[in-house]
């Protein structure tokens, strides 16, 4: 277990900066650490989310130099490791995780069920369609609504003005979702943050690679991923796959693992061609 | 809490799409316009948290496509200029300026409501408490005069005058004898 837990610390500590922080800066005018998961500052080192930034430039139609400088590491980060926001550091995978786990007493299986699968290319339809709905009102409005960065919001507005917005509802709606229909229903099929950094990691360098000539097809991998993807027939080379390593942890024959592809295993374009 | 004048009785479908600013309820410093203002601004809230004065809230729902946009509605809380929040906008809808760049809208005195216009009393609030005294308000025979050219808009004056529409001091005024007018 031990990619899990690392990844379990890692989600953690990622929640709590966007949960302490703000009582930091509220009482104590800290401000070292500001935002959370839509655009975050560590001291001078500023963090744009993708998506919020590529819309931003897309509907002003202007280019601000300090936002393209933070929008760097995360797409860095995407096209070497692929989606590993999501499901090292986004709170919605935090809090999924956290509903996993007070569940898990109630369920006696090992895997939870998947009760609704849908095709796996709806998450490129979400990117599109949220550029192009933003595109036709005007305004960035759905990373208004977008769950990761939603989280990160309700808490500072907690804090800052005592009140919550009503759009939480949208984090209710989506962890629902994924406890009673679906797991991660939302990530898999309709985040469209999920959707650009996977578009981005499609040609990542960090991989799930299967040992074919060990794997004895068992099939608890394919249990085990909360994408619904099927490491065991190669799926974990998609773009949909967000390198959580949960497979690799669940293989009782370690067949699975991580690898890092050097510029020569590489497939034949670069990542940069690709964007 | 935020129970600012705004988003007040019904508002049509086209409120959806309206700006929200309005006289006494602005935009923080640095501002680009109403124009862009919708589409650059990625409502990742930092100006509001980085606020030391709380002057800055996010707009709700009921803004439409302005919902999760700051504001300030200088008659709660007026902008004092510390100038934190254009530091921290990451997309450049606050534009880093300095303070006395500001132009957040323009100070507008009500000369039918000023007592000292009207000629009933002798007060200069707006005028000892602007933080560009001499400059942006000075008086003229007594009387508080706003230069344009160098009022940054801050509502500092708003929020202290302590003449309103429902009289001296009312709890609920809509607005006071002098007001924060958007530039544009």
């Amino acid at each position: 277990m031990k990619w899990s837990f690392l990844r379990r610390v890692t989600l953690s500590v990622s929640f709590l900066v966007i949960l302490v922080n703000p009582f930091l800066n509220f009482y104590l005018h800290f401000n070292f650490i500001q935002g959370w998961y839509q655009s975050l500052g560590i001291g001078n080192l500023w963090i744009v989310s993708p998506l919020e930034g590529l819309e931003s430039i897309l509907l002003s139609k202007t280019i601000y130099g300090p936002l393209l400088i933070g929008m760097l590491l995360p797409i860095i980060l995407a096209l070497l490791l692929g989606r590993v926001f999501c499901s090292w550091i986004c709170p919605i995978s935090f809090l999924s995780e956290l509903l996993d786990t007070l569940k898990r007493p109630f369920t006696k299986r090992r895997f939870f069920k998947d009760l609704l699968r849908l095709p796996k290319w709806l998450i490129w339809w979400a990117l599109i369609g949220d550029i192009l709905l933003a595109l036709i009102v005007g305004a960035p409005f759905f990373v208004f609504l977008s769950p990761p960065g939603l989280v990160g919001r309700e808490i500072m507005m907690a804090v800052f003005l005592h009140t919550l917005a009503i759009e939480g509802i949208v984090v209710i709606v989506v962890l629902g979702l994924h406890l009673l229909v679906t797991r991660r229903f939302f990530c898999r099929y309709f985040c469209p943050l999920g959707g650009l950094l996977a578009l981005l990691g499609s040609k990542r360098r960090l991989q799930v690679v299967l040992d074919r000539e060990r794997c004895v097809a068992c099939g608890l991998c394919n249990k085990a991923c909360p994408m619904g993807l099927r490491p065991q027939d190669g799926e974990a080379a998609l773009p949909f796959c967000w390198n959580c390593g949960e497979c690799v942890d669940h293989c009782p024959e370690s067949c699975l693992s991580y690898k890092w592809s050097g510029a020569d295993q590489v497939a034949v374009h670069s990542p940069e061609e690709n964007l | 809490m935020s129970e600012a004048p705004i988003n007040s009785g019904r508002r049509h479908f086209l409120g959806l799409f309206r700006s929200p600013v309005h006289e006494n309820v602005l935009r923080p410093p640095g501002a680009v316009g109403e124009d862009l203002f919708a589409s650059k601004c990625i409502r990742c809230g930092r100006c509001v948290e980085v606020c030391p004065y709380k002057s800055i809230f996010p707009l709700d729902v009921h803004s439409g496509i302005w919902a999760g946009t700051p504001i300030i509605a200088v008659m709660t809380i007026p902008c004092y200029l510390c100038m934190k929040c254009v530091e921290v906008c990451p997309t450049g809808t606050l534009r880093p300026i300095q303070q006395d760049e500001v132009r957040m809208g323009l100070a507008v005195v009500d000369r039918y409501l000023c007592v000292t216009w009207r000629g009933e009393a002798l007060c200069r609030t707006c005028y000892n408490i602007c933080p560009f005294k001499d400059k942006a308000i000075r008086l003229d025979e007594l009387r508080p005069v706003v230069d344009p050219k160098h009022c940054t808009g801050c509502g500092i004056c708003v929020h202290a005058c302590p003449m309103t529409d429902k009289g001296l001091g009312a709890s609920n005024p809509t607005k006071k004898a002098i007001n924060c007018l958007p530039r544009s």
